[in-house]
This record gives structure tokens, sequence and C-alpha cells, in this order.
């Protein structure tokens, strides 16, 4: 077998005392598509940045055609022929397309830009992508799915050896995802060596011809994927079956509605109807960024919004501010919970009181020793270990998670609007959050649960909305839940015949 | 405490008080004045030292607002704007029944205080950027400032103000004693209260802040209006200390509040920091600027010095982590 | 089949046309400004008024440039009038000496990119604050210009005064040289990396663009550009003066923002600022015309900033996060 273009061997690397991968290897070989499979969390992103040069690691080497590069940055990486398509979009909006496809390598002719031959080569990379605006449209013109597809045309610019595509499907058209995978096969066969990250089985199994899972910073599996199962490769990224996840459904939901909306548009909002009862978990589906995070924001008081009617605990009118919300009984848990969830650089046991003190009269004086107690209870109640005086940012995902959640149990809140709350986040403390969630409905709170994970809409709710372009178009009931039934709803199928 | 909380909570060692910004720039302070009053007799003498913390009072009044606003993610560069407004604005409000000139006094600090208000209203509401509001504030009273002043000096004879600049009750000057109390005060709104937290939250995530229930734009405005309290306060003081008010008073004290804070350990991008370091720090600035004196250089070498003392210290202990 | 191809091949033109869209506004402000004061002071339009009114542009335009510089690649210079300053004392200390116009000259750019690259390498290299950096920066090279220069005095040789700042609209084309120096500085590699670093540096460095290297010649530049100005404003009085910059501080900002420039980077133009500058210019120039008093400047200065900044939080608003 050649020297693999493009290798990692026995690399580790940690965040603030975390380990996220540990002796990692994996060898990228030429005319080869290789997938990177792992659970949100496992360490794919950190994987790729030390092969991209972005990451030093701390122990263990790069190897560039059998070469051990140290200290490998992304110049040296880009000079060696390597390019990433990284999953969050790094373009520069007031700059034109093929300026954006050109930087870091631009072509150059007296010292200046060579604007002529940078047309030239741009032009080359988008028409294999199928990009055909204007190449001088400025990027921040361009909807989402059009700059994933500048993102590939940049890497492609540059002629690589080795490609490395970090979700590169997520936020792209049925069309444009076959427009990518032909290139790719057609990139393959040319000799190039590929790197490709993505959640969809299918698209793997059908594209790929090796595979390389993690769980938790350890590579579970490296070999061929002819002959494998798409179960086989989720118990290996999951590390076990994951019927166990979810806690027994019992009903708990009351009659009466605790909140209710009518005629609800804000933003990309139409005209939302929704109701939920105490004791209820009610489930937001859809495909991503079809106005879930909107509707939670706009019951939340953060966004303004507007209602023929809204009811929540007999009282009138959307809250108009976050505090209204809070003082109502409602509590948001953001999915974002480094931007927006907590502070990173404060201490847990701070975190954990923020939204206590956020309600407090402003100048009395902090009951230091009560607040040490309610934090170690709460911190006790959710496992979360250690010291609360270390910052947040030193726990893992999952342990920040429950941060997010345990911070507002001390304002008991009658109302809990989740966003994705298991988004990169370990199973162990997936397994804990489902329990909480049914725990509180059983406690006679009720919850509205968004999540762009299916499997825990159909097993943890009572009722699943699911939302297309700003609308509610299906609410499918208990008895008539699958997974089946909330993606043919996302799609546009005809929700009702499989609800009934 | 339960053997449960003292895992949560363990104690902090005293080496780990060591490490902490502000002792560190106490440390630093008292090694400064030990050296200089090995190499200048007069240095360390009880008399020379009590002025050089009288000094430091007046950078440290207004280092107090600029340490919250830039705690709460901010900075506020009017702070000498509003001490030259307050300083020259105060001999103008004599009123007749006002003998002790208390009531000049408290009008000129409402004044400032509402100055810092429209600050805060215009980075919260109108959600321009903190360095343009309070640059384009500054702009705005400097015009004010010819119209109230002329050009002219303005001095001022009342018993309060007499009492700010040379009254020593109990052997401690009078303006030491005044921000004694702000900075006790301070502290506690820092460290002890809801408030204090909201700030810090405010500073290191404005956004998860929102979203946790915390009312940022009155947060906002209330720290830019201690910030222009303190710097009206800033203002009095160096009136009594000076005798007269005039155009530029305050200007070297823009400076030297938002270097005391950052030499204090007050990270400038917002979020952590406390006033217990600008305390120190504001005593540092002045012992240097006393030393730069004491050398006798010209002007033009006593700015180069400041600016480099400053430059250094912050390379030596104020370098930011870089927060990705 | 060529004439097809050219024609969707081109590139830099229609990308400088695309970065006009948005200038609108601010342009037909600023046009407005302009006809009120030809209208009030018809002399505007000769050759005489042209050259005065460039001459009392030019060192806002290239201030406010340098500062524009700096907010696009993320960051800010509290230093800039300072640099004025230092400009203008070396060339009234040098020029009429020994070194002579050209060698006055090149030392004042040498001090420009040599205290502008310092800067840059303290802030980007060794992660300190832009605002403190610049601000403790601001007092060396104040002190510096003090040391040069205790007092207003030196001698700026008449030839040239007469040559930047008479009759002749020298100033005017000098403006135009400044947009061209810049249009090549943009149309270099390192240049144009400039928007890339200042947008999102993190992505950028992944990218391959060398931010660093670009945001430090960003800040040898902006020194360049300051200390240039100081020299014209030396040459315009005749003399140098070591304070004489402190304004321009505070006036760069106000006409970048003004221009549409953004603080957090990558945001905005280059053209946005030249036309704040502008429209501040004509403003100053119009209240002395129609007699108003120097305080009037100050607080109309302060409240347009302040407009500025509020008017497009009004005409759109935007989500409450």
């Amino acid at each position: 077998m050649p020297a693999p273009t493009l290798a990692a061997r026995g690399v580790s690397k940690s965040f603030f005392g975390n380990a996220v991968l540990r002796e990692v290897s994996i060898a990228l070989q030429p005319g080869r598509i290789h997938a990177l499979l792992g659970e949100n969390g496992a360490g794919k992103s950190t994987l790729i940045n030390i092969l991209s040069g972005a990451l030093l690691p701390d122990a263990g080497a790069v190897e560039i055609d059998g070469r051990v590069f140290r200290g490998l940055n992304p110049r040296d990486a880009h000079r060696a022929g390597i390019a990433v398509v990284q999953q969050e979009l790094g373009l520069t909006t007031q700059l034109s397309i093929a300026e954006n496809i050109g930087i870091g390598a631009l072509p150059r002719r007296y010292g200046l830009i060579d604007y002529r031959g940078l047309a030239r080569r741009a032009r080359a990379a988008m028409d294999l992508v199928g990009l055909n605006e204007d190449l001088a449209t400025p990027v921040g013109d361009l909807p989402l799915g059009r700059r994933q597809m500048v993102e590939i045309a940049r890497a492609l610019f540059r002629e690589p050896r080795v490609l490395i595509l970090d979700e590169p499907t997520s936020s792209l058209s049925a069309h444009e995802v076959e427009t990518l995978t032909a290139l790719l096969d057609r990139l393959r066969a040319k000799g190039t060596a590929i790197l490709y990250i993505s959640h969809r089985l299918n698209e793997v199994m059908r594209l790929c011809q090796h595979v390389t899972v993690l769980k938790d910073g350890v590579v579970t599996a490296d070999r061929p994927i002819e002959g494998v199962e798409a179960a086989d490769l989720v118990r290996l990224m999951v590390g076990r079956d994951t019927g166990h996840l979810f806690p027994a459904w019992t009903p708990s939901a009351d009659r009466d509605p605790i909140l209710q909306v009518s005629g609800l548009s804000s933003g990309v909002l139409r005209d939302i109807d929704m109701s939920i009862r105490r004791g209820e978990v009610l489930g937001i589906g859809g495909l991503v960024g079809q106005g879930q995070e909107d509707l939670l924001l706009s019951l939340y008081g953060a966004l303004p919004a507007s209602a023929r009617t809204a009811e929540f605990n007999r009282q009138r009118n959307l809250p108009a501010s976050v505090r209204r919300a809070n003082a109502l009984g409602l509590a948001y848990v953001p999915a974002d919970r480094k931007r927006e969830g907590l502070h990173l650089i404060h201490a847990i046991g701070w975190n954990l009181m923020l939204p206590s003190l956020a309600r407090a009269f402003s100048l009395s004086l902090r009951d230091r020793s009560k607040e040490r107690v309610l934090a170690t209870a709460l911190a006790d109640r959710f496992a979360i270990k250690g010291d609360l005086t270390r910052q947040v940012r030193a726990l893992s995902g999952g342990n920040q998670q429950k941060v997010a959640l345990a911070k507002w149990t001390p304002a008991e809140p009658q109302v809990w609007l989740l966003n994705d709350p298991t988004r990169g986040v370990d199973v162990e403390t997936k397994r804990e959050i489902y329990a909480l969630l049914r725990r509180l409905a059983s406690e006679g709170k009720a919850i509205v649960l968004s999540s762009s994970d299916t499997p825990e809409l159909v097993h943890l709710c009572d009722r699943v909305a699911v939302m297309r372009e700003g609308r509610i178009v299906a609410t499918i009931e208990r008895e008539a839940l699958s997974e089946g039934a909330i993606v043919a709803a996302a799609m546009g199928a005809d929700p009702l015949r499989t609800a009934a | 405490m339960n053997p449960g909380e003292a895992v949560r909570f363990p104690k902090v060692r005293p080496r780990a008080l060591f490490a902490s910004r502000p002792v560190l720039t106490f440390l630093i302070v008292v090694a400064v004045w030990i050296g200089a009053s090995f190499v200048k007799p007069g240095f360390g003498a009880f008399g020379h030292l009590r002025y050089l913390v009288e000094l430091g009072a007046v950078v440290g009044l207004a280092a107090i607002g600029q340490t919250f606003v830039v705690i709460a993610g901010g900075i506020d560069l009017s702070v000498g704007a509003i001490i030259t407004v307050s300083a020259v604005g105060a001999p103008l409000v004599a009123l007749a029944f006002d003998e002790s000139g208390a009531f000049a006094a408290l009008i000129t600090l409402a004044a400032a205080t509402v100055i810092g208000v429209l600050n805060g209203l215009g980075v919260a509401f109108l959600r321009a950027h903190p360095m343009i509001m309070t640059l384009a504030m500054a702009t705005f009273l400097q015009g004010l400032l010819i119209l109230l002043a002329g050009g002219s000096a303005i001095s001022a004879q009342s018993p309060l103000l007499e009492w700010l600049g040379s009254a020593r009750p109990g052997g401690v000057p009078a303006g030491v004693l005044v921000w004694a109390i702000a900075s006790v005060l301070s502290l506690l709104a820092l460290h002890a209260t809801p408030f204090g937290a909201r700030v810090f939250a405010l500073g290191a995530n404005s956004l998860a802040a929102t979203l946790s229930g915390v009312n940022v734009p009155a947060t906002t405005v209330a720290v830019y209006a201690i910030s222009g309290l303190t710097a009206g306060m800033t203002g009095l003081l160096l009136l009594g200390m000076n005798g007269q008010g005039y155009v530029g008073i305050g200007d070297p004290y823009l400076l030297s509040s938002i270097a005391a804070v950052v030499l204090g350990g007050t990270s400038i991008l917002g979020g952590s920091g406390t006033y217990a370091g600008s305390i120190p720090g504001a005593v540092l600035l002045v012992t240097i600027t006393g030393l730069i004196t004491v050398v006798n250089a010209s002007p033009g070498w006593r700015s180069i010095l400041f600016g480099s003392l400053i430059l250094a210290l912050l390379l030596i202990s104020g370098r930011e982590a870089r927060r990705r | 089949m060529s004439a097809i191809e050219s024609a969707s091949l081109r590139l830099y033109w229609p990308a400088q046309r695309q970065r006009n869209r948005g200038a609108g506004g601010l342009l037909i402000v600023v046009a407005a400004f302009l006809a009120l004061y030809a209208y009030l002071f018809p002399g505007l339009l000769s050759v005489g008024g042209v050259a005065k009114f460039a001459q009392s542009w030019l060192p806002l335009a290239m201030v406010s440039m340098a500062q524009a510089i700096l907010m696009l690649a993320g960051g800010v210079s509290l230093a800039i009038g300072a640099m004025v300053s230092l400009g203008a004392v070396i060339a009234a200390t040098t020029m009429a000496g020994p070194l002579g116009v050209a060698g006055g000259a090149a030392l004042v750019m040498i001090a420009g990119l040599g205290v502008g690259a310092a800067c840059g390498v303290i802030v980007v290299r060794l992660g300190l604050p832009a605002i403190v950096v610049t601000l403790a920066a601001s007092f060396i090279v104040g002190g510096a210009a003090l040391l040069i220069l205790p007092r207003p005095g030196g001698t700026i040789p008449a030839w040239l005064s007469d040559l930047l700042a008479g009759d002749k609209p020298v100033a005017a084309w000098l403006v135009i040289a400044v947009v061209v120096f810049w249009k090549l500085y943009l149309a270099t590699p390192l240049g144009l990396s400039l928007y890339a670093a200042g947008e999102n540096p993190d992505a950028a460095y992944r990218a391959g663009v060398p931010v660093d290297a670009a945001r430090i010649l960003a800040y040898a530049v902006s020194g360049l550009l300051a200390t240039c100005a100081g020299l014209f404003v030396a040459a315009k009085t005749g003399s140098g003066d070591p304070v004489i910059g402190e304004a321009f501080t505070l006036n760069s900002i106000a006409a970048a923002v003004l221009g549409g420039v953004g603080f957090l980077g990558g945001k905005g133009a280059m053209r946005g600022a030249l036309a704040g500058s502008l429209l501040l210019s004509v403003m100053i120039n119009v209240m002395y015309f129609l007699g108003f008093p120097p305080v009037a400047h100050y607080i109309a200065q302060g409240l347009i900033i302040i407009g500025a900044v509020a008017l497009p939080e009004f005409s759109a608003r935007r989500r409450a996060l």
C-alpha cells in the first residue's frame, strides 16, 4: 500500500483539561473517499482542524506523504495541497464570489492580484460545483446553500490533493447534493484523497469506500465500508442500541391548556396556532431553520411578536420581555449554549445562580452561604461533578448543557422552552436529560421541545407540531407519532393521511 | 459548612491569592515605593506618600465608573469631559441661599449623572458603539464648555469645596476619605449585590444575559450613570484641590482612569475584573507620574515615559488571554 | 465566443461597482451639502476655490482613511492625532535643513510606517487590546513630537508651501493620488486580505490568509497616512506645531463612522470613509461661512455622529437579539 497522502498518527488533544481526542490515527489514501462518523462532540471537528494545521495536537503527529510535520500551520497545509470545506461558513460577505474563492491563494502579477487569472480560475471552480452567478456578486447577496457551494469552490480552486469536507450537505438542496456527489466521484477517480463527514448515513453508504468512527475521542472502527450495515455504524457511534436511551412514556397531561396562542406572527413566523397543557411534552419538529427558534423566542418575549389571542396562566398577551416571561413562569434553554446559554468565563456556581440574581432586588445584599447551599444542591441533583468555582468552559458539552438546564430550576418554571437541548451532548447526558424531561412533565410542568433529532420527538412527546417555512403544517398526536410521519410532514407530504 | 459544599467551594489557598491581579498590583506599588525611597530620600516620607494617595483619590474616583463600564463590556471616553464640565460648571451654580455649597455640588453631581444616563441610553437604545457614543458626548460637552466658561478659568469658593480640597479630618485628607467611602460602596455594589452580578453577566455575554432574564438596557444605563456620577465627584474634588476650574482640567484623567482599570486586572473586553485592582492601579499611576516629575524631565520626555511605562506594565501583567 | 467569454470573466470593475451599493444615500447627502456650499460660496466653482477646498479636506481625508483601515481590520487607533503632530514636526524641523525636502519627506514616511507597524506588532502579536495600546502610543508619540519641537516653530520651505497650499489645486490632485494609492494597496493580495482578516479572522486564518501580516501592514499604512497628513498640515501653515494633530483623532473616527465603516471589522468601505470625511469637511466649511461660532461646531459634530449611528437603527429595526 502506498504512503497515505495525509495521515494522523496517535494524535491527542484536550481543551481546558477535557480530552477531546485520545491517540487517534487516520490515514487518507489517494483515490478513496473516506467517511468520518461520530456523534456531535465526538471530536470530528478537532481532528479536521489538526489535519489541516488550524490546531496543533498535544501529542502525536501529522504526516503528509509519509513526512512528519510538526507545527503544521494552515498555510503549509495549503501548500501541501490540503483543502478544507468548513462546516461553519467563513466567507467575507463584502467581497465578491471570485475574491472569496481565491483569497489566501490569489494569483499575482507584478505583485498585484491578477484579476484576469483569478476570474478564469474562479469561474472554472464555480463551473465544477454548478455555480452560475456572476463572478463579481458580493457573497453577502447569496442564500446559505449557495454560500456553501462557494466554500466548496474555494477548496477546489486550490486543486487539492486532499479534500476535507465537514458536513457539506447540511444546508444544500437535493439538487445541489447530487451535483456535489457526482463531483466527488470524479475527483476520486482522478486520485484525490477525500475525507467526508456527514450525519446522513445513506449518503455515506453510497459515496464512501472506507470509514472511521469516532466515539468520545477514540476510534471505534477503521475499516472498508463494504459489508457494513448502517445499523452497525450507528451502534459504533453511539455505543449501544438507541432504544434504551429513552425513558418509558406514561401520560401525564392535564386537560386544560396552560399556554395558548393563535395567529402568532413574527419574523418568519406566519399565523401560528398552538397550545400546551400542564404535564405535556409538545415537540416542535421540521427541517432545520423553519422558524422553530423564532417560535420559542417569541413565546419567551425575546422577539417582538404579535398574536390574535394569547393566554398564559390566565394572563392575556404575549410577554413583552424576557423578564416578563420569567415572571410568568417561562424558561428558555437555547441551542447554542456557548453563545446564548452560559457565561463561559464565569464560575459554574455563578452561572447556576444567574437567573435568580437577575430577578432579585438590585441593591439587596447577596447571601453567599445560601447561594452555596443552593448551587451545591443543584449540582448534586443534576450530577454536575466537582468544584463549582471552576469556569463553565472547563466542562464538557454535556455538563455545560446540564448547567444551562439546572440554572432555571430554582425559578420553578411552569413552561420550559427547550431548543435542541441534546445538540452536541454525549449519550449518557442525553439519557439524563430525557429522564429529566419526563420527570418534569410528570410533576405537571409543560415542556416545548424543539429538536432536530426525530427519534427524540417520537419517544418523548405527547404531540409533535411540525413546522415548514414559518408555519405549523401538521400536529401529530401520540398515537400516530412515528419518524416517518414527522419527516413526511416536514418534507411537505400530506400529513393528515399518515396521522389518520 | 457541610462536606459536600467543601468540595463544591474549596477554600482559596493563600498561594493563589498572591497570583491575583489586585494583590499583584498592590505589591508592585509597595515595591516601587520602597525602591524610590532608597533612591530619593524624601520620597518615603509620610507626608509625601499621603500626598500621592491624595492624588490617587482623583484618579481612583474617576476609575470607579470606568471599572463598572469596562466590566459591563463598554468604555467611557467622556470621563475627561464630564470631569471638566463639573469642575467648570460647579462655580456657576452659585446660589444665594446655598451658603455651604452643598446644593451646588448636588446639582453638579446630578447633571454629571444625567450626562452618564444619556451615554447609557445611546448605547442601550440607539445601539451606538460605546466608543462612538461617549466620544460624541465628549465632543458635544467640549462645545458646551466653551459656552459655559468662554475659555477662561473660573475660580470657586465654597466651604464644601474648601473642605474637599484642604481638610484633614484625623490626618486623612478629605479627598481620600471620600474615595475610601466611595470605594467601599462600589466594591459592595459590584461583588455583593445582584446588580453587580448583572454587570458581570452583561460584559461576559450580553446575549446570554438577556436570555437569562437580566434587564440589559437598565443595567447598561446604570453603569454609565455611575460613571457620570463618579466623574462628577472627581471634578468637584479637583475643583476643591485646585481652587479653580478651567477647560482641559479633566483631560489627563481619561487615560488615567482607563489605565488604572486595566493595570488593576480588569479585562478591557469586559466580563471580568474588580475595582479592588483599580485602587492600587490608580495609586501606581500617580506614583509613576510623580517619579517622572522627580526626574525633572521635559514635558516631552514625561509624556514618553508615562506612555512607555503603562505599555510596559501592560506587557508584563496585562496580556489578555485570547478568548475564542 | 471570445467576446462572450471575456464578458463573463470581467471581475475587477464589476466588483468595484458592487461595492458602491448602499453608499447612494450618503453620496446624495454629500452632494446636497456640496451644492449648498457652492450656492453660498460661488467661488468654490473656480480653480482657486477647488484648491482652497481640497486643502481643507485633504488632511481629514487622509486621517479618515488611516482610521478606516484599522477599523476594517477590526482595530481602532486613538493615536492618529499624535501621529499627525509627529509628521508635522518632523517635516518642519528637517525640510529646511541639510536633508532637504526629499529627505524630510522620507523621514516622515519612515516614522509613520515604523510607529504604525510597532503598534500593529504589539496589538496583533502580543495580544494587547488596540484601544489601550494606541492610547499609550498617543502619549509616547505625542511626547516624541514635543521633544522634536517643544513649541510651535520650524519652517517648511516656502516653495513647498506654495506648491501644496497655494493657488493651484495640487491638493485636489493629491486626493486623487491617495485614492489611487489605496486602490493599488487593495489590489495586492495582502491588502485585500484585510477584509477577510477583519470580518472573520479565524476562518480567514484557516483559509490560509496571512491574517497577522495583513493586520500589521494595515497599522503601518495607517501610520503612513497619518504622518503624511501631518506633513501636509505643516506645509499649509508653513511651520510645525507639536499639538496640531489633536483634533484629528476624534474627527477621523467621526468621518469613518459617518461613512458607514463598522467597529467590528470587515464592514464598510474606504469610499464611505472618504465620503464621510468630505461631508464633515463641507459641514465645517458651511458653518464657518454662515458665521457659526466655533462652539457650534463641536455641538453639531457630536450630534451628527450620534445621528449617523442612530439613523440606521431607526430605519431598520432589527431582531431584538
